[in-house]
């Protein structure tokens, strides 16, 4: 058996020597790799007579892998800004070295004859595309040069007329009239709503946040309908007895009279709802037609507590002790 | 829009609004019919009231009329709304200083609704101080001055 050899293009290795180089099997691999590499050429090829200069894109340092030379070309030739597309591999198809490469990758492959030949660029084709390099490098700087100049001129305009609807604002401003002050700024919001289309969207952007914080801070103002503090009597801050539980006589006169029994049946059916309710709501057990005294009052004030309602309790019962103790002195004095 | 919802015009039919009213949350709008904000809360009350029927009933104070409840409250800014529930009165945490009573108008009906839903649950629960679910943001600011602080 022939020593161990190892096909670069079947990636395996084999015992038949030169023989392999003739299967089936292998011809078929070389012309997948060929047909893999081929549309690369082919593309290359193409821009032999118009060749292509673009701005630099990070995505102009693709490489390309040459069967016959086994190596990575770069694709695109890029210098600073610029790339020109397919430089690099055309650069590398006319090289001396690859077509010794090619020669060799050929005869030892034994591929087919015609096929050599799409794989090589002569070096007259390579200066040809040389010269059309030039020349779409400096037709591509000439544009740029354009573009450039055009930005220029839309900045200058739009300065221009910011220039202009600033003086058109300022010369009705000098006349201290009070009509022409009112129209002043009916004219500035038409020509600002003109400007704020045409140039920057910030200045823009500022109008719809400043009317909504408007109404939260003043917009109306709420009526002030004045200090509702008279010294002697309290308040729900201080926990006085709230109006509705003190005892009118008017009130008490009402309970007297004995209702229509229609209303009864009424209420009793409401009370049968009442049932559904939970239990320990606010107020579950609150007799509607009882007569309160004013020692009973469900709130103990204090708005400025931050502790548990129990210590308002706590210090509103005290205080009360307090007071009582203080009246009974007044008393027997 | 203020013709729409009831009016108390007198101590005696607030107290009684305040003892009568069973099972439900009771709202009590302390104002002036004219003023502009007020115009603006009346809008909102009485567009959610019947939404809100089961929940809640919705009446018109006037402040010059029930001089004694203005002062009890403590109403130094009109419009003002004070939450009661089986005649226990209700105090609410919007943010502000001032827990007894919500001044000012309400920014959308949605938020109104939310309190009263809130104000309903927390007095199910038993609880007489609840959390207001309206954003800082649309709780209208004031200043509280509290004798002459």
């Amino acid at each position: 058996m022939a020593p161990p050899e190892r096909c670069s293009v079947c990636r395996q290795t084999f015992f038949c020597g030169r023989g392999h180089v003739y299967s089936r099997k292998h011809q078929r691999q070389l012309k997948v790799a060929l047909e893999r590499l081929l549309p690369q050429v082919e593309a290359a090829r193409k821009a032999l007579r118009a060749a292509q200069v673009e701005r630099y894109v990070p995505d102009h340092e693709r490489c390309c892998w040459c069967l016959c030379c086994g190596c990575e070309v770069r694709k695109h030739l890029s210098h600073g800004n610029l790339t020109v597309l397919h430089g690099g591999l055309l650069e590398h198809l006319a090289s001396p070295e690859h077509k010794k490469a090619t020669n060799r990758f050929w005869w030892e492959n034994k591929g087919e004859f015609q096929m050599k030949e799409k794989f090589l660029i002569s070096p007259q084709d390579y200066a040809r595309f040389k010269k059309s390099m030039v020349k779409s490098l400096d037709s591509y700087e000439e544009k740029e040069d354009e573009v450039i100049k055009e930005m220029a001129a839309q900045i200058r305009e739009v300065e221009h007329s910011r220039q202009e609807m600033v003086r058109s604002v300022l010369e009705p401003q000098t006349v201290p009239d009070p009509e022409e002050g009112s129209s002043a700024p009916g004219s500035w919001k038409g020509t600002n709503s003109q400007v704020a289309s045409t140039s920057q969207q910030p200045s823009y952007v500022d109008l719809p946040p400043a009317p909504e914080l408007d109404w939260m801070e003043t917009g109306q103002p709420l009526t002030f309908i004045g200090h509702q503090d008279t010294p002697g009597i309290g308040n729900i801050h201080s926990g006085a007895t709230p109006p509705w539980m003190v005892q009118d006589e008017d009130c008490s006169s009402g309970n007297q009279q004995i209702g229509p029994s229609y209303e009864e049946f009424l209420k009793e059916k409401e009370k049968q709802k009442l049932k559904k309710l939970p239990p320990d709501r606010v107020g579950a057990n609150f007799d509607h037609n009882s007569s309160t005294s004013a020692g009973w009052l469900p709130s103990f004030g204090r708005v400025w507590n931050n502790g548990r309602r129990w210590q308002s309790r706590h210090q509103f019962k005290t205080e009360a002790a307090a007071r009582n103790k203080q009246q009974l002195h007044k008393k027997k004095s | 829009m203020s013709f729409l919802l009831p009016k108390l015009s007198s101590k005696k039919e607030v107290d009684q609004a305040i003892k009568s009213t069973a099972e439900k949350v009771l709202v009590l709008r302390f104002g002036r019919d004219e003023d502009p904000v007020c115009l603006q809360l009346d809008d909102i009350l009485s567009k959610t009231s019947s939404d809100l029927s089961k929940m809640a009933t919705i009446y018109l104070v006037d402040v010059d009329q029930t001089p004694v409840y203005t002062h009890y409250f403590d109403i130094s800014y009109i419009p003002s709304t004070v939450f009661f529930f089986n005649g226990q009165h209700m105090k609410v945490d919007y943010g502000s200083p001032d827990h007894t009573k919500f001044v000012g108008s309400f920014k959308t009906k949605q938020d109104f609704i939310d309190l009263i839903e809130v104000i309903y649950r927390g007095a199910m629960r038993g609880k007489l101080i609840v959390q207001s679910p309206i954003d800082p943001k649309n709780i209208p600011k004031y200043d509280l001055l509290y004798q002459d602080i």
